[in-house]
């Protein structure tokens, strides 16, 4: 019941064809559809039709997320709980957009659009669902399973947590509190990982990251690899997250986007303790191996 | 709300000393509990009071099995839905059957194994401060796991007891060896949206063939397989990957002879997943697929 999981994320790219290059070529995933203005793409593990979508535009930045929820009714269960809120709500009927039927969408208080989603065009995973092999091959690049969390961020974290937490139902895994108590940072879940949806300081409708989960350690390290070779401007790692326990890389995608590939983390039922983190410990809770935070990473994003 | 991911397994062992030597010391397990007949187990992430809970008896094998619901209600939710499936359920109250458990409700499934579902278990935390905790505590013992994953049992009628799970309890089937003669040979389910939280093959009723602890990783597999050497305790596989699951494992016994499996990998499903088919033909690499042959021990040997 409720939201399940992250569906797509949908940015803005100033070079369609450079963008899904790197996508399909160093990231390793897989063109679904294409029309006049966008790259609609998937990871090879994943059923549903994109869980990216390249948006031409003059400028980068992310113009939806979009989350998957569960049943087909959560979507008026959710969309009065947001009319509640006070915040409007819009119906976007089947078919107008590519890969999925009805659902609703919405601004939240980090000046974020969201979109949430049940019914998704099909198109199946790699693998064949009689005697499959556990892997694929022929997929290039780093090529992870599936897509897996989102950070944004927002001038008022504690304002934007409580609209995720009571009106859509995450659940708050971690906390990065000032000295004065007031959040500056929050990790939220509904898929039973450390986190689905993150949120950190600074501008409103400003996204940080967004990640692909990978196997394990051993694939972060490939995933450095492939970066390197493929000339990819690497932002921080290899190295391990305090919040959520997860091991990292970032690097920015040929516009300028930020990526994550990311492993780890632990399994939170939902009456998980939160964990607190302070302030003078932001350097370990973002970069646990350097425990200090470096500018790009707290300035930059699209 | 529903029913989230095991939370423990009682298992019979004719040497408590023995035995709780080797889950504290060999599998890295925390004792949080102590009776004259019975030590209460927890790994090193898990928050709750017991995963594993040892009873002495003069026998090895399972006594019985819970998992976890969300919410109280869900214990009336299921336990309604099991009286309409012609199943006598019995209601505990906290603390009732053993020091920190919550809530629960027991019933014999149609494969003649004890469920239970739990509520509330006494919260006794992690080995981790919950202020800027480092991602790890140091100086674990043995393979530490940081938590149970899950279990498989033996059931005559495979088939019928995978349509009760789906049916009554709102599991769901993630992948299946389904025999020539079209009846199902193994089958694997989740509630977690994992690969499988539980799974049955052929077999007797009320068997146990193993429970699985998750670990981080391969290298995790393979420190795991160091210390079981080093400890003398018995190797049963190699570490390999499961077709089925596509989860890298291995597994070895416990002295007294239970069946334990270290798991890592699988994937994430999504409820509306098509479940996988294993061909008989192909059952070996479903198994084990590096292998690719059916291992008869394997599916022979259980408790």
């Amino acid at each position: 019941m409720g939201i399940l999981r992250l569906g797509h994320v949908d940015v803005t790219v100033t070079d369609l064809d450079l963008a899904t290059a790197y996508y399909t070529e160093v990231m390793g995933m897989i063109v679904t559809e294409r029309d006049a203005d966008s790259v609609y793409l998937k990871c090879w593990d994943e059923v549903d039709h994109h869980s990216l979508r390249l948006v031409y535009a003059p400028r980068i930045g992310m113009e939806l997320m979009s989350f998957k929820v569960e049943h087909e009714d959560d979507l008026s269960d959710l969309e009065n709980a947001v009319n509640r809120y006070g915040f409007p709500v819009q119906r976007i009927s089947g078919g107008e957009s590519v890969g999925q039927g009805e659902s609703i969408r919405f601004a939240t208080p980090s000046g974020h659009t969201m979109e949430l989603v049940h019914d998704i065009e099909k198109v199946g995973g790699l693998l064949p669902k009689v005697n499959p092999a556990p892997f694929v091959t022929g997929v290039p690049g780093i090529a992870p399973p599936r897509m897996d969390h989102l950070l944004v961020t927002a001038e008022e974290v504690g304002e934007a947590t409580t609209f995720y937490t009571n009106v859509l139902g995450f659940r708050v895994t971690e906390q990065l509190l000032d000295g004065n108590g007031h959040q500056i940072g929050t990790w939220m879940e509904r898929s039973f990982s450390p986190h689905d949806l993150a949120v950190v300081a600074g501008p409103n409708g400003g996204l940080h990251h967004f990640a692909f989960w990978l196997d394990d350690w051993e694939a972060v390290r490939k995933a450095a690899d492939t970066l390197a070779y493929n000339g990819i401007q690497i932002d921080v790692g290899p190295t391990r997250h305090g919040v959520t326990r997860g091991s990292t890389i970032y690097f920015f995608d040929p516009l300028g986007t930020r990526n994550e590939v990311f492993t780890g983390g632990y399994r939170p039922d939902p009456d998980f303790p939160t964990i607190t983190w302070t302030e003078d410990n932001i350097g370990r809770a973002v970069f646990y191996y350097e425990g200090e935070l470096n500018d790009r990473f707290m300035k930059v994003h699209t | 709300m529903s029913i989230l991911r095991l939370s423990h397994v009682e298992v019979r062992v004719p040497d408590l000393e023995l035995a709780t030597a080797y889950y504290c010391e060999v599998v890295g397990m925390i004792e949080t509990a102590r009776e004259s007949e019975r030590v209460f187990l927890k790994c090193w992430d898990e928050h709750q009071h017991h995963s594993v809970v040892l009873t002495w008896a003069p026998t090895h094998g399972l006594n019985h099995f819970g998992f976890k619901v969300t919410d109280l209600e869900d214990l009336d939710l299921y336990a309604a839905r099991l009286k309409e499936a012609g199943i006598d359920v019995t209601r505990h109250a906290p603390d009732e059957w053993a020091p920190g458990h919550g809530s629960s409700i027991r019933f014999t499934l149609p494969s003649g194994h004890t469920m239970e579902l739990v509520h509330g278990m006494q919260q006794v935390g992690n080995l981790l401060p919950l202020t800027n905790p480092p991602p790890k505590p140091l100086n674990l013992v043995g393979i530490a796991p940081p938590r149970i994953d899950h279990l498989f049992l033996t059931a005559e009628d495979v088939g019928a007891m995978t349509d009760f799970l789906v049916d009554v309890l709102d599991f769901r089937v993630t992948e299946q060896v389904v025999g020539d003669d079209g009846f199902q040979i193994a089958t694997w389910l989740e509630v977690s949206h994992a690969s499988h939280d539980i799974a049955l093959v052929t077999g007797p009723n009320g068997g146990l063939h193993h429970f699985a602890w998750a670990v981080e990783d391969w290298t995790a597999i393979r420190d795991a397989a160091d210390i079981c050497a080093y400890h003398g305790v018995r190797i049963e596989t190699n570490p390999t990957r499961h077709g089925a699951t596509r989860g890298h494992c291995l597994y070895f016994f416990d002295p007294v002879g239970n069946r334990n499996e270290v798991f890592t990998g699988g994937y994430w499903v999504d409820p509306d997943n098509e479940p996988t088919l294993w061909t008989e033909a192909e059952m070996g690499r479903a198994l084990f697929w590096y292998d690719g042959v059916v291992n008869q021990r394997f599916l022979t040997v259980h408790t």
